[in-house]
């Protein structure tokens, strides 16, 4: 564990060790951390116990033509999720993982939006009103809920990327400090 | 800013691997080289067969959605039947002779809860463990009704193409657009278990 690591960056955690106030922050971080590594690992293996069925659901979006390119999709986005989400529970790399699943969750934030436009057209119905399985791995659910809960968790995403979670990595860091400078 | 970007690169990288590798030793992970979605694109359109039951125009042509699966298995070169003529063929006495064949399309554990009587299992992700079972009928039929759920399920029409392509005659395949769930809505015969199990007789729902 790494609770007392040195400070890289911003750690606002550390910086008011001792205090009641930065053990709750880093407690929060932690949970976020959590939270966020536990909820992809529930939804990535959900899809990849059914890999067809979400391709059916990729599909949906006609994000390509190419078949490799949405088996691709559909095979392995599922276990690049468990992947990141593993490694931000047991907090290896964890800026790099939250990086990386803020990096997924905008673009298909953005692809399941549009969806939901042209699904409320076709329906002729209220935006909120669009219910459908979007393919996250929780089965059909109402598209505001599902913005709003994408928007919170690119802002965990966000927090954890600006220096937060570092308390009770495993390794939190596995770049060296001279790299990448 | 420069660390954190390298690292969510190399956990890219390392994710990216072990998301492929994952997929690749998984039994249910996906073949990515293969088309799970046939257009059945160069193939022209299938004309009627002269034995085929004549089709129910009004019962089509009074519903757009079912016109619209028409429509999208005629554009893959199939023969779309709607449930009047799966009924027909269902009764025809060359049912029970294996000349008229019946294919499910829509998995192990939907065909397990339910089938129609007679009806071969073929699911089109997971073709391997049933075409041997499903060809020699076919092979021997002069026609052949693939279903899905109905709808927009397009497992039946990935199911017919798959048989034709195992040099299935396309003039014998038909797809009923409406499917299962169009076959339980009208109170049909449905089995349940293995094909012909003994201890899962037919029965109406």
């Amino acid at each position: 564990m790494n609770g007392v690591a040195p400070r890289d960056g911003v750690a606002p955690e550390v910086a008011g060790a001792g205090s009641w106030r930065a053990n709750a922050f880093a407690l929060g971080a932690v949970a976020a951390r959590w939270l966020l590594g536990g909820l992809f690992v529930y939804t990535g293996l959900e899809k990849a116990a059914d890999p067809v069925a979400f391709l059916k659901l990729v599909r949906q979006y006609d994000l390509v033509q190419s078949a490799y390119l949405l088996n691709a999709i559909a095979g392995a986005l599922p276990w690049f999720e468990v992947f990141c989400g593993l490694l931000l529970v047991t907090g290896v790399a964890v800026r790099g993982a939250a990086a990386a699943l803020v990096g997924v969750l905008i673009p298909f934030t953005a692809v399941v939006w549009h969806r939901a436009l042209v699904l409320q057209a076709a329906r002729g119905i209220p935006f909120c009103a669009v219910k459908f399985n979007c393919g996250c791995g929780t089965g059909e659910v109402f598209i505001c809920g599902k913005l709003l809960e994408n928007f919170a968790l690119v802002l965990l995403g966000v927090w954890l990327i600006a220096g937060c979670g570092r308390k009770w990595s495993w390794r939190y860091s596995v770049i060296p400090p001279a790299a990448g400078k | 800013m420069g660390r954190i970007l390298l690292e969510a690169a190399s956990v890219a990288v390392a994710g990216a691997a072990f998301a492929f590798a994952a997929n690749e030793l998984s039994p249910r992970g996906l073949d990515l080289a293969r088309n799970y979605f046939p257009s059945g694109a160069g193939s022209s359109v299938a004309r009627p067969n002269a034995s085929a039951p004549a089709p129910v125009t009004t019962a089509t042509n009074e519903n757009s959605a079912a016109a619209e699966i028409d429509q999208r298995v005629r554009d893959k070169g199939l023969q779309p039947l709607d449930r009047l003529q799966t009924e027909r063929l269902f009764h025809d006495p060359r049912y029970d002779d294996g000349l008229i064949v019946f294919v499910d399309a829509r998995g192990e554990d939907d065909y397990h809860d339910g089938h129609i009587p007679g009806a071969y299992e073929l699911d089109p992700f997971h073709p391997d463990k049933d075409m041997a079972n499903v060809l020699a009928p076919c092979q021997i039929a002069v026609q052949v009704v693939v279903y899905c759920t109905g709808g927009d399920c397009e497992d039946a029409d990935s199911a017919a193409l798959l048989l034709r392509d195992a040099g299935i005659s396309r003039e014998k395949l038909f797809v009923y657009g409406g499917g299962f769930t169009d076959w339980t809505d009208h109170h049909l015969p449905v089995a349940r278990g293995e094909r012909n199990s003994p201890a899962a007789p037919a029965q109406t729902k």
